[in-house]
């Protein structure tokens, strides 16, 4: 993606350049003094990854300490038989999908009422936008101890106070209660990305629909919502990114186990939690980071035609 | 001049590169020197890792006036909850993090680590120290801190595990708890006790070798289950989860906490039991005996009406396991001198007698079982009266060498197996085990898993 970058800008300075083209040594005396700068970064940036590889490759127990071994792609084969790993990429994709979901409709549906002009609309936004500021770790807290705890939880007090029996939330379902906090969190997110949308939407049209008769619920379905598309097209695509990589509400809120255990935790545990099998452990990152690429490229081809379409417009 | 400009900004990245890797050397060279400085033992700062138990809470605030004051030693304590100081300890003694002077932790490390050469031999110390008085360490908490005559952690408190229960509640209900109960009379007393206000019995339910693998594990020895069966030379052999035994001992557990367990069990483990015992929410409760010295403190609701009996058994004669919090140095701490001063500071008589007074739950509240002299100490002869002759006996009755009905592989241990792959093993059977506490998996179904993984781990 980078070298596209560059080479699409080289293209553009074409035509600025002297009017005969320099001798190489002197492109490369130029470019030197940023060679340094490039070093970093790859240094920075690649030489991690690309370790992570090599131990992906390698058997590698930290405890009881043991000479690396190289196995070649057996870490890999390992991973499809584990159904260790196969339901903690089920918990993965059931704390991606419902959050992100759950949070663009709620977040859509905030948008919409803050888009109305109201006394005091300043301070409800930033009521509305307060979750997504706040830690992970404390969020995680919150809605643990305060909110799905059974002895002193809230929503267990309004349960009892309604006749019903406590349940213990986390306890009983733990993908539910982390994806209803999740949801929580992210809605604010999502809200500001749909805002923009509606802000962005041209008054004119809108005029023009309500003259030639148009029902509220026609000009939304017809016109906001389509134009409200690619918006959504990016909360889903950023919030997957995002949302894919959680591990400190499962952490926080669980510690782990069935139905609460999703990739980077599962990541955690065969490492630094226990398991001390960093070759393994490599190897299932390696495949996390894959598959965030591929959601990583889409959503920035998404995010491109977006900027393109405002230039254009 | 368009040159002249890229030449300067080049000029200025090249002297933001140097700046931030002049940085680096920089602070590299300060934290040498640092070090070479606090070679000598007074003065400095050590860092130091310890669990959240109230004992180790009531020592990091006594450290700056106990301690700082008559050694000029500040000691930055790092208090985590139990799973996660594994974690931490692991990565920094096994791995070599270099992060602490200091770090805590029990029978299960200190003999792997001290092997393996990640820990410092404490016995040369503590022996050229007379003020330490070795000697007067319990020798079944020294012995299961050393590998091979060398004491690799000098233990902050001792502990087995023994049935506690409310006696005012108990006879209330005409129930008698004998000194030596069975899990059968337990279970029993606790689903007739069992009411809505007040569960029967508090038994750990939170995920964790150390949390719900080390109340279990006890079970599990006295019901004739075991983890893993042990070839002739002591290795790992077979996995045995998928065995009856170990079947019906899980049953037992669940069953027990489904009838007559605590509220929230499946997140409870020692700190919130003792919440809820403390609170009056539960009739009896299996755990360590150092919980005993808390419930007789001074500030405790329920001081004076306890009762305390041996372990329950089933086909075992003992069951109770046998642990201490100890400290270690790492060996890639550079402040070992320091280091030491400290653990012969927070580990030695002194401490105990000074803490006494000082410390918010008064005399019974002593880091209990690790040196004979504590039990000599008159006030707290006084104060520890109800619990003191069971600790001490729960201790030396611990069955660390066989503790169930088969052969163990690795090195001894009670509530836990003493070999590396427990650790991760017992951590994710017992994610599995707490599910099944908490209504969410059935016992076949955890037990198929557990089998796998305890499958991979001896493979």
């Amino acid at each position: 993606m980078d070298a596209a970058a560059g080479t699409a800008e080289a293209s553009e300075r074409k035509p600025r350049r002297f009017p005969s083209p320099p001798r190489l040594s002197e492109a490369w005396r130029r470019r030197l003094p940023l060679l340094p700068a490039l070093l970093i970064m790859i240094v920075l940036t690649q030489v991690p990854f690309v370790m992570s590889i090599y131990y992906s490759l390698t058997d590698w127990h930290v405890v009881p300490p043991g000479p690396r071994k190289f196995v070649g792609l057996d870490n890999y084969s390992h991973l499809f038989s584990d159904h260790f790993f196969r339901s903690a990429v089920w918990v993965s994709v059931q704390l991606t999908v419902i959050p992100v979901i759950g949070a663009l409709v709620l977040g859509t549906a905030f948008a919409l009422l803050l888009d109305r002009k109201f006394i005091g609309r300043g301070f409800v936004r930033t009521l509305l936008i307060t979750p997504f500021l706040l830690m992970p770790v404390v969020v995680g807290l919150i809605w643990k101890n305060q909110m799905f705890n059974d002895l002193y939880g809230v929503i267990n007090w309004v349960v009892e106070k309604l006749g019903g029996t406590p349940v213990d939330f986390v306890a009983r379902h733990p993908t539910m209660a982390i994806a209803v906090t999740l949801i929580w969190q992210w809605t604010p997110f999502m809200m500001l990305i749909m805002l923009a949308g509606l802000q962005s939407q041209p008054a004119d049209v809108l005029e023009a629909a309500k003259v030639d008769g148009a029902t509220p619920w026609g000009i939304f379905r017809q016109l906001t919502l389509t134009h409200l598309r690619p918006y959504m097209e990016l909360g889903i695509l950023l919030g997957t990114i995002y949302l894919i990589q959680v591990y400190d509400l499962v952490a926080v809120m669980t510690g782990g186990g069935p139905g609460s255990t999703n990739v980077p935790y599962f990541v955690f545990q065969k490492s630094i939690g226990g398991g001390w099998e960093f070759g393994q452990a490599s190897a299932y990152s390696i495949v996390v980071v894959v598959f965030s690429i591929i959601i990583a490229t889409v959503s920035l081809r998404v995010l491109s035609r977006l900027l393109k379409g405002e230039e254009a417009a | 001049m368009r040159v002249g400009l890229r030449l300067w900004s080049a000029v200025a990245l090249l002297a933001v590169v140097g700046a931030v890797a002049a940085g680096c050397g920089g602070g590299g060279g300060s934290k040498s020197s640092s070090t070479a400085a606090q070679g000598g033992a007074k003065g400095g700062s050590i860092n130091v890792a310890i669990v959240d138990n109230p004992q180790m809470k009531d020592i990091a605030k006594l450290t700056p006036s106990l301690f700082t004051k008559q050694t000029g030693t500040k000691v930055n304590y790092t208090i985590l909850d139990e799973g996660t100081l594994r974690q931490v300890t692991t990565r920094d003694v096994a791995a070599g993090g270099r992060q602490f002077d200091v770090a805590m932790i029990g029978p299960y490390e200190a003999p792997q680590f001290g092997k393996s050469g990640n820990l410092v031999d404490l016995t040369p110390m503590a022996q050229s120290d007379s003020a330490y008085q070795l000697g007067d360490i319990i020798p079944p908490v020294r012995n299961a801190l050393s590998a091979d005559g060398k004491m690799y952690a000098a233990p902050f408190y001792g502990e087995s595990s023994f049935l506690m229960y409310r006696k005012d509640v108990l006879d209330k209900a005409g129930i008698k708890i004998p000194l030596h109960p069975t899990w059968d009379q337990v279970a029993a007393a606790a689903r007739k006790v069992n009411t809505p206000q007040m569960a029967g019995i508090c038994l750990r339910g939170k995920p964790g070798w150390g949390d719900l693998g080390a109340s279990f594990t006890t079970v599990l020895n006295t019901f004739g289950g075991t983890w893993w069966s042990a070839k002739p030379d002591g290795s790992v052999d077979k996995a045995q989860v998928n065995t009856p035994a170990f079947r019906n001992a899980l049953q037992f557990y669940a069953n027990l906490i489904h009838d007559a367990g605590e509220k929230d069990a499946a997140n409870s483990s020692f700190n919130e039991c003792l919440t809820q015992y403390k609170d009056g929410k539960v009739a009896m409760w299996y755990d360590a005996t150092v919980a005993a010295g808390l419930l007789e403190a001074s500030d405790s609701a329920v001081k004076g009406k306890n009762g305390y009996a041996f372990a329950p058994v089933k086909e075992t004669k003992a069951a109770g396991w046998l642990w201490t919090w100890a400290l270690a140095i790492p060996k890639t701490s550079s402040k070992q001198d320091l280091a030491w001063n400290y653990i012969a500071w927070a580990t030695g008589p002194q401490y105990l007698k000074e803490a006494g007074t000082r410390i918010a739950g008064g005399w019974a509240a002593l880091p209990p079982g690790t040196r004979k002299s504590t039990y000599e100490i008159p006030q707290y002869k006084k104060a520890a009266a109800a619990f003191a002759g069971p600790t001490l006996s729960a201790i030396a009755a611990a069955p660390i060498n066989n503790p169930g009905t088969t052969k163990r592989p690795g090195l001894p241990g009670v509530q836990y197996v003493g070999i590396p792959q427990f650790q991760d093993v017992g951590n994710q059977c017992t994610q599995q085990f707490s599910a099944v506490i908490a209504g969410r998996t059935s016992v076949d179904s955890a037990l198929n898993n557990c089998q796998d993984v305890a499958s991979q781990a001896s493979s």
